[in-house]
């Protein structure tokens, strides 16, 4: 509110963040400690930032309330980004509310877009669609509308609808280049490559070829029994099977649907799910047992019958038979693209993010990082993990520019 | 102490390019107010925006008469307003201010979340005297010897009347709820001119007489 608080949002506005730094560097104020947490969190020094976001709101006092909830928003942002999504998001959504009864309308706005984020990140979809249901008006800054859209094309991509994605990336694209600020159409260029590079590889009747999104949208709707090996999923029309929690199941599956309509040798079918390589009689009677399982679990969808070598699918007469997989069959393809977004990474967020045990991505990380493919930094409960061919660390802040008390 | 609500008599803006509204004066006939980057002409008669000096404007406003002066990061500029031409800087006392005002061959900046109205030496910057203030101070406007003063403290706003030596209310002028005064000057009648902060707006309030 006064000259200098103002001169230093000034400053941090048209991206001078240590002209801003220099004028509130020695104050310890409110408004002083909340600009300099933002200064700090723009030139990548997250911890400090965060401390000193928290100073501010403390120092704020309980009846400036919508000061202290732009603090908090602003480090729930920091969190974002340094992809630390353990922690609740209550106070997060408190802070949404209180702006928005006090009509802060786009920092209310940004709070939506950093909660929905993080919902989208740890696979909470429906959450993060709820959150966004309302169209943005043209009235709120085009940096805040290009966040918005970047949320929606992330669901869309992650729901496999190719045609709502490019839709959202196309207006995302838009208020970008209207903000006129850098990294965000970086942010939409990255984020379009989603739409124009391999997204999986179609397995069918012994070949093979990668598939564009929106192909792979096509296929999902065509009449077609589909192993989708990305999601572990077994489908036919509207009806699904789950076999995530069910890795052998998964493979002994996808092991038949790739060979159909030949048969598949009980010696490969183990060295495909269990990895056995010399096949012994208890190995025989293991096959037996997880085949009869998968027999009872896919029952509605499909046949499995005994051939003289081994098994084959029975699908339904004039239904065909197509397996989606990963563009790369890694072991680890998971982990690889979550760390794809050129983020820091814990490992217990990546866990989160995943679904999976903080030992599982722990082991993932450790193969990855002996092939050079991930590296590690930082120490303790700071430890990260970066993808290695990602150059520095973009850091899509888009914090609010003044935090002063007005 | 005497205890109303303002009444906002008229609404200006807000305008195009202009985000923020801090500080701002009366020169007789044009409103000059600042919006971080320059000082606004803007005519009070029709509300259109006139003549732009390019100046760092990051709080407070005054006119002595001949010039204006204008607070921005850390000092305080003497400008001429025909040619827009910085004449003289002085240093702001405590290193920022809020709001400005001239009276008395003075100037008076209010300093805001110190709760404090500086009176300082035009020439030097040296600090003359210091009246504490019961709340966060944003403008400061002199008329009629009485020495007026906006508040912004927690999402709201007030204009106070204070006996510039003792420092105690005198009257009190509440606006309503989010909405909150930057600058304050007096148009030597019966209106405030306030600015809005970052509602971009000017507003006019009906001053009471008596």
């Amino acid at each position: 509110m006064d000259s200098l608080i103002n001169a230093a949002a000034r400053a941090l506005a048209s991206g001078d963040t240590l002209g801003a730094l220099k004028r509130v560097a020695t104050r310890d104020d409110a408004p002083a400690l909340a600009l300099r947490g933002i200064a700090m969190a723009q030139l990548g020094e997250f911890d400090s930032a965060k401390v000193l976001l928290r100073r501010a709101a403390r120092a704020f006092g309980p009846r400036e309330a919508v000061a202290r909830a732009r603090c908090i928003v602003a480090e729930a942002e920091i969190a974002l980004v340094s992809r630390d999504l353990g922690r609740p998001a209550t106070k997060l959504a408190a802070a949404r509310a209180t702006l928005e009864a006090h009509g802060d309308r786009a920092n209310a706005l940004h709070a939506r877009n950093i909660e929905a984020r993080r919902l989208l990140l740890v696979g909470r979809l429906g959450e993060a669609e709820a959150l966004l249901t309302e169209a943005v008006p043209e009235t709120f800054p085009p940096a805040l509308r290009a966040g918005h859209e970047l949320v929606t094309a992330g669901i869309a991509i992650r729901r496999l609808e190719a045609r709502r994605a490019g839709e959202a990336l196309r207006r995302a694209g838009l208020a970008a280049r209207q903000a006129g600020i850098e990294a965000l159409a970086a942010d939409v260029e990255s984020a379009s490559l989603a739409l124009t590079v391999p997204a999986a590889r179609l397995i069918a009747r012994g070949t093979e070829r990668p598939l564009l999104l929106a192909e792979v949208e096509t296929i999902l709707t065509t009449d077609a029994l589909i192993f989708d090996a990305c999601r572990s999923l077994v489908g036919h029309r509207d009806q699904t099977v789950s076999l995530a929690s069910r890795p052998v199941l998964f493979a002994l599956a996808r092991a038949l649907a790739e060979a159909w309509p030949n048969d598949v040798a009980r010696s490969d079918l183990l060295k495909r799910a269990f990895g056995a390589r010399h096949v012994d009689e208890s190995h025989r009677a293991r096959l037996r047992v997880e085949i009869g399982r998968l027999r009872a679990t896919l029952r509605p969808l499909v046949g499995i019958e005994a051939t003289s070598t081994g098994f084959t699918l029975a699908p339904p007469p004039a239904t065909d038979v197509v397996v989606l997989a990963p563009p790369v069959d890694e072991k680890d393809a998971a982990v690889l693209a979550l760390l794809a977004d050129g983020e820091s990474w814990s490992s217990s967020s990546l866990a989160l993010a995943l679904g999976a045990s903080p030992r599982t991505v722990q082991r993932a990380l450790e193969r990855l990082a002996e092939s050079g493919k991930v590296q590690a930094y930082g120490r303790g409960r700071a430890h990260r993990w970066v993808a290695a061919s990602v150059p520095g660390f973009p850091t899509a802040l888009l914090l609010p520019g003044a935090l002063a008390i007005d | 102490m005497k205890h109303a609500q303002a009444e906002i008599v008229r609404e200006y803006g807000p305008y195009e390019g202009i985000e923020n509204v801090h500080g701002l004066t009366f020169d007789g006939k044009t409103v000059w107010f600042a919006s971080g980057e320059r000082l606004n002409a803007l005519n009070p008669g029709d509300g259109a925006l006139g003549r732009v000096i390019e100046v760092p404007a990051d709080a407070g406003t005054a006119f002595d008469g001949q010039h204006l002066y204008q607070l921005a990061d850390d000092r305080i500029q003497k400008i001429e307003p025909d040619s827009g031409r910085v004449v003289a800087t002085i240093p702001t006392p405590g290193g920022a201010g809020s709001g400005l005002a001239w009276a008395e061959g003075s100037l008076w900046v209010g300093q805001h979340r110190n709760r404090k109205i500086v009176r300082v030496d035009p020439e030097t910057g040296a600090v003359l005297r210091t009246i504490d203030c019961s709340r966060f101070v944003t403008g400061v406007t002199w008329v009629d010897s009485e020495l007026w003063h906006g508040t912004w403290e927690a999402g709201e706003s007030d204009l106070r009347r204070i006996d510039p030596d003792s420092g105690e209310v005198l009257h009190r002028l509440d606006l309503p709820p989010d909405t909150g005064v930057s600058g304050l000057e007096s148009d030597g009648g019966d209106l405030f001119y306030c600015g809005g902060g970052a509602s971009g707006k000017v507003r006019a309030i009906r001053r009471p007489r008596g």
